[in-house]
């Protein structure tokens, strides 16, 4: 069973996770917006896809348009309704932000679970366009979808560096850390809040969602629950909020680590018990590493800081430390 | 008429599990998610014990566990990253809600469970059919809160948690035990969250997904009461549990749960200071 097909889609989930959890990053650690949502989105934007590109003769009819449009139009729909979720609730602060998205990603199950005609119900949509699916034999399929998603993963990563280095970025992080004096400085807050929420949409629409749908190869309402929230949360928690790949590294090994228990040969009674390890390992893992390291693995003190000899006291903290050094 | 009888009875039931939730988030100030688990392993360990030992001892005994293991958990997880705001408590027990998860599946199946509890046949009463159980389950549901309701504000204890819950560092400076509060509102808290399990449990079915298929209706009427008053609370919950089961009148019955969250959002975004709450809350620091 550990073959390598099996790791090279282990690893392509991992690199689903790890972009989302790049794309959290700069809504949630750079912008300050605590997103619980998200799992909504990438909802949003596997099921446009799916719908877009599927066959027209299916059992859930799609339009059948090409891979690519299916992608273009998905990140088109995922972006305008994050546009219309954050333009209520981002005015909302903190916890209640927090709410708010956590019952948006939910409702947007329940409308998928509901609206049978157009989704599928529960039963889901289970005939999926793969691209280039038709050059490859099937068992050579694992690793072009790796490559697929090491192209996709390569795209998000640049654009979320684009975002870090531009003035854009700076305003974002700005506005987190200090509001009133981001609009003291002239800077349109809300609509950089606004116009990044519908961009991360935008970009999950895109490629996050497309990719997760080619690996899942079925979609079913059950697989955007709050776990997938959770699961995107605990590897940017791992790899550090506010760095730039922290994001990536620590999606990876939490994919990867809970994917290889599976690997385990146990008799079919114990089957729940390793079932369980995964939830086990995430939260074991969000629990200890609040602890100890708060800041994750790479922080965001060491994406942002110059490279210096030594690394630079906080202003305030120890004034006889900063005489000496000047 | 039958689906506001149906709905004071969701109503109440999301009262207990609420009350508790809203009480930690008072004192501790944040969102509790792992208070979902808390429900589910009270309606598992519930099943169990009552079981082997009767209906009644095995509840009052899986309370007391529930009670103290929130209590441990509040201590040993929660106390020493306090320090640290909302935000990593919050995510500490989004960490703590996954374990008991995993520990649930590991430990209970997968499969589901009902309690061997029979709730009688249902009596017309007028316009309305009920079974005896349902008015015992109102009734428990009734007294619960009625006697926090008492705790809180007609005993020392019960100020004490105001105190704690209003201005923390006054209560410890005038002499309040503030350790020995919070951890009896952490126990308190998942007590209540036991008894709303077994009682979320007896009406219905339990599964291992209890708890995360609770946890925003409490987050919804959590937030639709207010901070400050556990009457605002209560009176929350009953609204949604009303409008949920009443909408099933007018849509799909599939929709009561995006009917809650959606009243959640529009209560929100027009009036953030919850529907009765007269002080505006205090904005929780991201």
């Amino acid at each position: 069973m550990s073959s390598l097909p099996f790791w090279a889609t282990v690893l392509t989930f991992a690199l689903v996770i790890g972009m989302a959890a790049l794309l959290l990053n700069v809504e949630a650690g750079w912008g300050g917006m605590w997103d619980l949502g998200i799992a909504g989105q990438v909802a949003v934007g596997a099921y446009a896809y799916a719908l877009l590109s599927g066959a027209p003769d299916a059992t859930v009819p799609g339009l059948g348009l090409p891979f690519w449009a299916g992608m273009l139009g998905a990140g088109a729909i995922t972006a305008l309704v994050a546009l219309l979720i954050g333009w209520p609730t981002l005015r909302l602060r903190g916890e209640y932000f927090l709410i708010t998205t956590f019952a948006f990603a939910e409702i947007i199950r329940q409308v998928i679970v509901i609206q049978r005609g157009l989704t599928g119900g529960t039963f889901g949509i289970t005939r999926i366009q793969r691209p280039l699916a038709e050059y490859f034999v099937p068992s050579a399929y694992p690793f072009v979808l790796l490559g697929l998603a090491a192209v996709a993963t390569a795209l998000v990563y640049l654009i979320c560096h684009r975002v870090s280095s531009s003035t854009y970025g700076l305003t974002l992080r700005a506005a987190r850390d200090n509001e009133p004096l981001a609009r003291s400085m002239g800077k349109a807050v809300d609509r950089v809040r606004i116009a990044t929420y519908s961009f991360v949409g935008g970009v999950i629409g895109l490629l996050v969602a497309p990719v997760y749908v080619w690996f899942l190869g079925a979609l079913v309402p059950s697989t955007f629950s709050s776990h997938l929230t959770f699961l995107i949360w605990t590897g940017l928690v791992i790899g550090g909020i506010g760095s730039r790949v922290g994001g990536l590294i620590g999606a990876t090994v939490l994919v990867v680590v809970s994917e290889a228990v599976r690997l385990i040969d146990v008799d079919p009674e114990h089957a729940s018990r390793l079932a369980a390890f995964q939830p086990f390992l995430v939260g074991v893992l969000l629990i200890v590493l609040l602890r100890w390291r708060p800041a994750g693995l790479l922080s965001e003190r060491g994406a942002f800081d110059r490279p210096a000899p030594s690394p630079r006291p906080r202003a305030s903290a120890d004034p006889a430390r900063e005489a000496v050094s000047a | 008429m039958q689906n506001i009888v149906f709905g004071l009875i969701t109503g109440s039931l999301l009262a207990v599990a609420t009350a508790g939730f809203a009480l930690l988030r008072n004192t501790e100030r944040f969102l509790h998610i792992a208070h979902g688990q808390f429900i589910a392993l009270g309606a598992f360990l519930g099943v169990v014990l009552t079981a082997q030992v009767g209906l009644l001892l095995g509840a009052l005994v899986t309370i007391a566990v529930v009670a103290g293991l929130g209590a441990l958990c509040g201590a040993v997880l929660f106390d020493p990253v306090k320090a640290q705001g909302g935000n990593v408590l919050l995510f500490t027990s989004i960490g703590l809600a996954w374990v008991i998860y995993a520990l649930l599946i590991a430990g209970f199946g997968t499969q589901v469970r009902i309690f061997e509890v029979s709730l009688g046949r249902g009596r017309d009463l007028g316009p309305i059919s009920v079974a005896p159980g349902e008015l015992v389950i109102l009734a428990v549901a009734a007294l619960v809160i009625l006697g926090l309701w008492l705790l809180l504000n007609r005993t020392g204890l019960g100020r004490s948690i105001r105190a704690v819950a209003s201005n923390r560092e006054l209560a410890q400076v005038r002499g309040v035990p503030v350790v020995m509060v919070t951890r009896v509102v952490w126990a308190l808290s998942s007590g209540l969250a036991a008894l709303a399990g077994i009682l979320l449990g007896i009406l219905g079915t339990v599964t291992t997904e209890l708890g995360w298929s609770n946890i925003l209706l409490v987050l919804a009427a959590a937030v639709l009461g207010g901070t400050g008053n556990i009457l605002g609370v209560i009176a929350a919950s009953l609204v949604l549990g009303v409008v949920m089961d009443a909408s099933a009148l007018v849509i799909d019955t599939a929709y009561r749960p995006v009917v809650a969250f959606v009243i959640l959002i529009v209560v929100l975004v027009l009036r953030p200071e919850g529907l009765f709450s007269v002080a505006r809350r205090r904005e929780m620091v991201a």
